[in-house]
């Protein structure tokens, strides 16, 4: 079972979802502030961080963006809506995907699994490593390089990066991008993909405003090449 | 609707004012009769000394003075005689010419030329053998006897009576003419043709046999 | 929605207009200008044509008695041709034209003409000559040509100081002609100077009535601005006319209607602010509670009977709470005007076939659909999803199964093609008393429900929703039995790229 961070102030909502992914079998760390949740990481070593973005002190984008500096740990972000600027913000700043407050705990846990979770569509056939111009991508071992040097890349970039090379030139709209990659519904927030999408140009491109992986199709979304 | 007719009313009264002074006199209009200035005074080269001036009716009812001579002898020949009396002389060509003459030139009624100017005269057509006398009483008054009745003559024939015994006497013809007729009956009054005197009428005053 | 009331009203002020206050003011100004232009050229006119005529009439009278006073007469008068030789050399000497001169005495007429009878002398001219020895004229106008008739009675001296009528009365007849042409000419003189006269007022006309409408045009603007929200719109006040009056009372007014209106704001302002701080508050302890309903419901089973039911009870409750919290939330967006709209160009049919297949709504024969592919919108998927699904949860469960979902485009003339969705039911049908209502908020058309499954919000967000679209949505009622309710969305697919 996954090991969560939870960085939640409030002490109802904490104990709430503290209590009931425990009971799903989660073992859960749960910290106040975000300084608090940082200096917990060395030390319980998570497999996944669930982060508020509404912290006393330090808040969640600045966590959010420490983490990001140092590991590509998987980050969910607690929000309410309506603070959909945060939800942007958060979401540039490194998170791979967000919850919504309130929601039951099968919900997050379910979120939780889909960060988790492997792609694992198109592995068999194919060769460990493919090569797109300068990008070499490892299915296997989950590394992309570009000219040699290996990107950081977060789990929903990698994951998103993975599906659209899977099928080069095909065009993905963001409604199946959101259902394949983040496991959402059809009806989710489209702003994920987008967010996501500009993380992962700012990592592979050479210039992020002429993307040459990753093109635009506008009004119907995204596609891998062609080169 | 309300505005409507008021803006109707409004215009009627302005093209109302706008019209009357303009149209008030286009052009020449006609005018009435306007008294400019006094008569034109002629020359009808009348002499008092030779001649006289008798007073016919004209065809509209006025009297018309015309001019006689008495050069001609004959209004003597009609068998008029004056009964000779106060300064003037019979036959005498200086000074004016005696009344009694003139009253008898007058009786012979209008000659051809004044007739051919259609004048005529009121006054019965004379009787041969009548005198006229004419007396001078003090305060501008004249009495003359005339021989013929007073009675049913006209006004006219009163008026040219008036007249020529009026301009015989006096030049300016202001003089009060009593006249008594065979009859008895007697009147009296001015003449009044002259410009500039109120029109009094002659043979208003009183009548009847008083003496 | 209909325009129907707004082509009359929009007709009449477009006639009002080409009597408008400038027109009117205009026209004032010009009539002023055109009765006292007119007047004055009336009168100089007068002035001018009554001396011409005068002294025309002066002179003929004076040289005509100058004239007469040079013959001599006899008396009686003989007509003939002395006469009227005598007759034709006045008339030569006439002045300031030729006269025809006429003689009457007695009865002898001669003229200086060819006939002894003047048909242009009146009878009351002749009258007046007889009645009293003066001079006298009379203008006449006799076939449209102006004469001048001139009588002059005769007198005669009778001794050095007197005279008397001598009963010849000459006449003169003079025509006017040239005079006419002269009094022709004043009037066209008036005429021409009164008629650019009345030009020259238009310029002072304009000019007066653009500063009298100027108040007016800002009083207009002005009115425009409040009525497009800026209640701060105040008039300069000029002067201490009307309409400096007008404009203080405009002001006024303007200012009491902005002061109620900030009250009003304000008030609705703390009104929404409340709800929503409501909910916000609401929100983190339920955050809380939500979480571990499922703690509660799993060991529900494991507890004595009344405990469980209570358990069970709050969960269930706490999730009820959680989704009108949801939707109060929501609202309250809408009523901030916070709500944003996330589009995306999405294919509809397959929009709506997710939206009912998330919620296990195909999978029986309840909703049925008419879909027909390839209709693409630019629509924002999340609320599209709440509205479909607000629609076809509420015809599930106030109305009856089967619902059918039916999807169409339909180009409008106006323009812009709509997207239709229409979401019919197989229930009685909303009752007409409903109708009006049945948008607004905890609005319940089905009195005897006490409390259904949804928070009583559902179809104000839809219609907010629709609205936030810039589209229409309408309740009503199939003609056989069952409810309809009708989204129209302008289709903008292709053209606004985002």
């Amino acid at each position: 079972m996954p090991r969560v961070l939870l960085i939640e102030d409030d002490p109802s909502v904490r104990e709430g979802v503290e209590l009931g992914l425990r009971r799903r079998g989660h073992e859960v760390r749960a910290a106040a502030t975000g300084e608090a949740g940082l200096a917990a990481m060395a030390e319980f070593r998570p497999d996944l961080l669930l982060l508020d973005l509404m912290l006393p002190g330090m808040n969640g984008v600045q966590v959010c963006r420490q983490v990001r500096e140092r590991s590509q740990l998987p980050i969910i972000m607690l929000t309410a809506r309506g603070d959909d600027f945060d939800v942007v913000i958060g979401l540039e700043a490194g998170a791979d995907d967000y919850i919504v407050k309130p929601a039951r705990t099968e919900v997050i846990e379910a979120r939780i699994r889909a960060v988790l979770r492997r792609l694992d569509d198109g592995g068999a056939g194919r060769p460990a490593i493919e090569f797109y111009g300068e990008l070499a991508i490892d299915r296997v071992g989950l590394t992309v390089t570009k000219a040699g040097r290996p990107l950081a890349l977060a789990p929903s970039e990698l994951k998103l990066l993975l599906h659209l090379a899977a099928a080069p030139e095909q065009v993905f709209s963001r409604q199946q991008l959101l259902e394949h990659v983040w496991e959402h519904s059809y009806h989710a927030d489209a702003r994920l993909v987008d967010a996501c999408v500009a993380r992962l140009r700012g990592k592979i491109e050479d210039e992020a405003g002429s993307p040459r992986y990753v093109q635009t199709l506008r009004g119907f979304g995204y596609r891998f090449g062609p080169l | 609707m309300r505005r409507a007719r008021t803006r109707r009313r409004a215009a009627a009264v302005a093209a109302v004012a706008v019209a009357v002074p303009l149209l008030g006199g286009c052009g020449i209009q006609e005018t009435d009769v306007i008294e400019a200035g006094g008569p034109a005074s002629v020359d009808a080269f009348f002499n008092r000394d030779s001649e006289m001036l008798l007073f016919f009716r004209s065809p509209d009812g006025g009297l018309s003075p015309v001019i006689r001579t008495t050069g001609s002898s004959t209004v003597f020949g009609d068998g008029y005689a004056e009964s000779g009396s106060a300064a003037q002389n019979p036959g005498d060509t200086d000074g004016p010419v005696p009344t009694e003459k003139v009253v008898v030139a007058l009786l012979a009624g209008p000659r051809k030329e004044d007739r051919a100017a259609g004048l005529t005269t009121s006054l019965p057509a004379a009787r041969p053998g009548g005198t006229v006398e004419v007396e001078l009483l003090p305060g501008g008054r004249v009495t003359t006897r005339l021989p013929l009745a007073l009675e049913g003559l006209d006004s006219t024939a009163v008026r040219q009576l008036t007249c020529t015994i009026a301009y015989s006497q006096d030049a300016d013809g202001q003089v009060v003419v009593e006249l008594t007729g065979q009859d008895g009956a007697s009147t009296s009054g001015t003449c009044g043709l002259a410009p500039g005197t109120t029109g009094n009428v002659p043979g208003t005053a009183t009548s009847g046999g008083a003496t | 929605m209909s325009t129907g009331p707004e082509s009359g009203p929009v007709l009449g002020r477009a006639r009002v207009r080409a009597f408008g206050l400038r027109t009117r003011l205009l026209l004032a100004f010009l009539l002023v200008a055109a009765v006292s232009a007119g007047t004055t050229a009336a009168l100089t006119y007068r002035e001018a044509r009554n001396a011409l005529l005068e002294t025309a009439q002066d002179t003929a009278v004076t040289s005509f008695r100058e004239q007469v006073q040079q013959i001599g007469v006899g008396l009686p008068v003989q007509g003939g041709e002395d006469l009227e030789e005598l007759l034709r050399g006045i008339a030569r000497r006439g002045k300031p034209h030729p006269w025809v001169v006429f003689a009457e005495y007695g009865s002898v007429r001669a003229s200086s003409g060819e006939n002894p009878v003047s048909t242009v002398i009146t009878p009351e001219l002749r009258r007046a000559a007889r009645a009293n020895p003066h001079g006298s004229f009379e203008r006449v106008v006799k076939d449209g040509v102006p004469y001048l008739t001139i009588a002059m009675p005769t007198v005669f001296k009778t001794g050095p100081y007197s005279l008397l009528p001598s009963g010849l009365v000459l006449y003169a007849v003079m025509p006017m002609t040239d005079e006419q042409v002269n009094v022709d000419a004043l009037l066209m003189a008036a005429r021409d100077g009164a008629l650019p006269g009345l030009a020259v007022a238009l310029i002072p006309g304009l000019i007066a009535a653009r500063s009298v409408l100027r108040p007016v045009r800002e009083l207009r603007r002005a009115a425009r601005n409040m009525g497009s929200g800026r209640l701060d719109t105040r008039i300069p006040v000029r002067g201490s006319d009307e309409l400096a009056d007008l404009a203080r009372t405009f002001n006024e007014s303007a200012g009491q209607l902005e002061r109620t209106v900030r009250e009003l704001r304000e008030a609705e302002e703390r009104a929404r602010r409340f709800a929503s701080d409501v909910s916000h508050e609401l929100r983190t302890p339920l955050a809380g509670m939500l979480a571990v309903t499922e703690v509660l419901d799993e060991d529900a089973d494991h507890l004595d009977a009344d405990t469980a039911r209570a358990v069970r009870l709050v969960s269930a409750e706490t999730g009820k709470l959680a989704v009108l919290v949801e939707d109060l939330m929501e609202i309250s967006r809408f009523d901030a005007r916070a709500a944003e709209l996330n589009t995306d160009e999405i294919d509809v049919a397959e929009a709506i076939r997710k939206t009912l297949s998330n919620r296990h709504w195909t999978d029986d024969d309840r909703v049925r659909t008419q879909l027909p592919d390839g209709i693409r919108a630019r629509l924002d998927p999340r609320r599209f999803d709440i509205v479909i699904a607000n629609l076809v949860g509420n015809a599930l469960r106030h109305g009856g199964a089967p619902v059918t979902v039916r999807l169409r485009t339909e180009a409008r003339s106006a323009g812009t093609p709509v997207l239709i969705t229409e979401v019919m039911d197989s229930g009685p049908g909303i009752r007409t008393d409903s109708l009006p209502h049945i948008f607004d908020r905890f609005y319940k058309a089905d009195a005897a429900r006490i409390r259904s499954a949804g928070s009583g919000l559902g179809l104000a967000i839809t219609l907010e929703n629709v609205k936030l679209h810039g589209g229409t949505i309408r309740a009503g009622n199939l003609p056989g039995a069952g409810a309809v309710f009708t989204l129209e969305i302008p289709l903008r697919a292709e053209g606004a790229g985002g």
